[in-house]
């Protein structure tokens, strides 16, 4: 986990950690198999002890993985207030 | 009813891009909807794209665009635990493929875009999409648009399509695309595409060389991946440190990709809609060649063609003349040829078994004791181990080359 955070912090972002996407908790059934948590490339699901799943939204790379996987449809893209910044460009 | 454009095109990627060019040279009032702050910011490809397209939508493209390098040499190689097959090609001077970073490319093609007279709204995400009586109404976070005439250009999420109900999110015909810009001296432009360097994953992997760097990725079917040996958010790692690509990371990105194959192809149009390029699943995938972002570009400039003769017919239900003119181009035409190739690819032991007999073949030939086989015996024995019968195997080679 600690070198996907370095590598997490050298790109993408500038420093905006506002949240891009949006977990609707209340669809989230909390399912044994967590799809979210395996398919997520960069770490943004993890599990909570209550058998549900911490969103870490600043790791959040908009893949759009996690909106596919879920067959419950609880995760959502959402805007951040000023926009999600990157290095290139 | 009044409306805020002739066309809106969702999305600022290569496919919106073209199709808002083509429509704009065309005289069509059209505004492009962008989620990110500048074009290609939201957006990852592999990094490498056939040219044909491009040029056609803009014939200095060659000297203009911020391309990277002209591949000029094609590497496959085959990992099977200990053993590695590589086979490579070589050929100068033919400009066909060129690596990119997209995020320079996408907003090189934004600026002459904006040129061309075409209204492009950045920051904007579209939340939702309706149908009014006459024509589509976009919700976004900045308010509402409405149109006779929608081009979802939104990627593999299709989000107008799918807010209309027209597409489900459908796991098993998308992949996972994770990629990393990793910082290098090539000597030369080339593209590597490798299979089996991580283990358990269906897909593959892929080294392009841009000028002073690397762009190393993975693709992975999402099925495979709650199976796979390593975590997805690991997979690029293992991969770099499995096919010896070392340095800096400048870049870690992701996308799903689409992967449908011309039989499963999604809905390409609705009333007032049209698909382009990912949106509408345009990926070949035939094992020689990958290919989204030329066909994304011919897909948009097919669409902009369309949206001119629909806008002229003035009935905005009817736009099959989009698929028509699909039909007649390279680009169904290619995918329905390549899909032969797409389903072997995808059936379950051609990217296991046959890569494993080979190199077993292989390491056979080249490795001397007291005991020999000829190369036909030897064939047929390895084929047997994996239960595969000399019947499928031709078969199987039958369908790859035809």
């Amino acid at each position: 986990m600690i070198p996907l955070l370095k590598r997490l912090g050298l790109n993408s972002y500038d420093v905006d950690k506002s949240p891009h996407i949006e977990a609707d908790t209340e669809k989230c059934v909390k399912c044994q198999e967590k799809p979210c948590i395996a398919s997520c490339p960069a770490g943004t699901y993890e599990r909570s002890p209550n058998g549900g799943i911490v969103v870490h939204y600043e790791r959040c790379l908009e893949c759009g993985g996690a909106l596919v996987i879920c067959p419950f449809n609880a995760i959502r893209f959402k805007f951040p207030k000023g926009g999600v910044k990157y290095k290139y460009g | 009813m009044s409306f805020d454009a002739e066309l809106i095109i969702v999305g600022g990627g290569l496919a919106g891009l073209s199709a808002g060019i083509t429509a704009t040279r065309l005289g069509i009032n059209a505004i492009l909807l962008e989620r990110g702050e500048y074009s290609g910011s939201k957006n990852v490809s592999g990094g490498r794209i056939y040219v044909h397209s491009l040029v056609k939508l803009i014939p200095e493209a060659l000297e203009e665009a911020p391309l990277e390098r002209e591949i000029e040499k094609e590497t496959f190689e085959f990992y099977c635990g200990e053993k590695k097959v590589t086979f490579s090609f070589e050929e100068k001077g033919k400009r066909n493929s060129f690596s990119v970073l997209r995020a320079k490319l996408d907003s090189w093609l934004a600026k002459r875009a904006e040129e061309a007279g075409l209204l492009i709204s950045y920051s904007t995400l579209v939340l939702g999409a309706e149908r009014e009586s006459e024509g589509i109404t976009l919700k976004t976070n900045r308010g509402q648009l409405t149109a006779p005439l929608v081009i979802d250009a939104s990627g593999v999420t299709s989000v107008v399509f799918r807010s209309l109900g027209l597409r489900k999110f459908s796991p098993e015909k998308w992949m996972l695309g994770v990629k990393e810009v990793v910082k290098g001296q090539p000597t030369q432009g080339e593209a590597r595409v490798i299979v089996g360097a991580v283990k358990g994953i269906k897909g593959g992997g892929f080294v392009y060389a841009n000028r002073d760097t690397f762009s190393v990725g993975v693709t992975a079917t999402y099925d495979s991946l709650p199976r796979a040996e390593v975590p997805a958010y690991d997979l690029v790692e293992k991969f770099r440190e499995r096919v010896g690509v070392e340095g800096e990371v400048l870049e870690y990105s992701a996308h799903a990709i689409p992967y449908y194959g011309y039989g499963n192809l999604p809905s390409l149009t609705g009333r007032n809609l049209m698909a382009v390029g990912d949106s509408a699943g345009f990926l070949i995938n035939d094992g020689f060649t990958i290919r989204g972002m030329d066909l994304a570009i011919a897909s948009g400039m097919m669409a902009g063609i369309a949206s001119k003769k629909v806008i002229d017919s003035g009935n905005f239900n009817d736009t099959s003349i989009y698929e028509a003119l699909l039909r007649e181009s390279f680009i169904l035409r290619h995918l329905e040829l390549a899909y032969n190739r797409f389903k072997l690819i995808n059936s379950p032991h051609f990217l296991s078994s046959y890569p494993e007999i080979l190199c077993q073949l292989l390491s056979d030939m080249f490795s001397v004791g007291e005991e020999r086989r000829s190369l036909l015996e030897d064939t047929i024995l390895r084929l047997k181990e994996r239960g595969i019968t000399i019947g499928r195997a031709i078969e199987d080679v039958w369908g790859f080359v035809r």
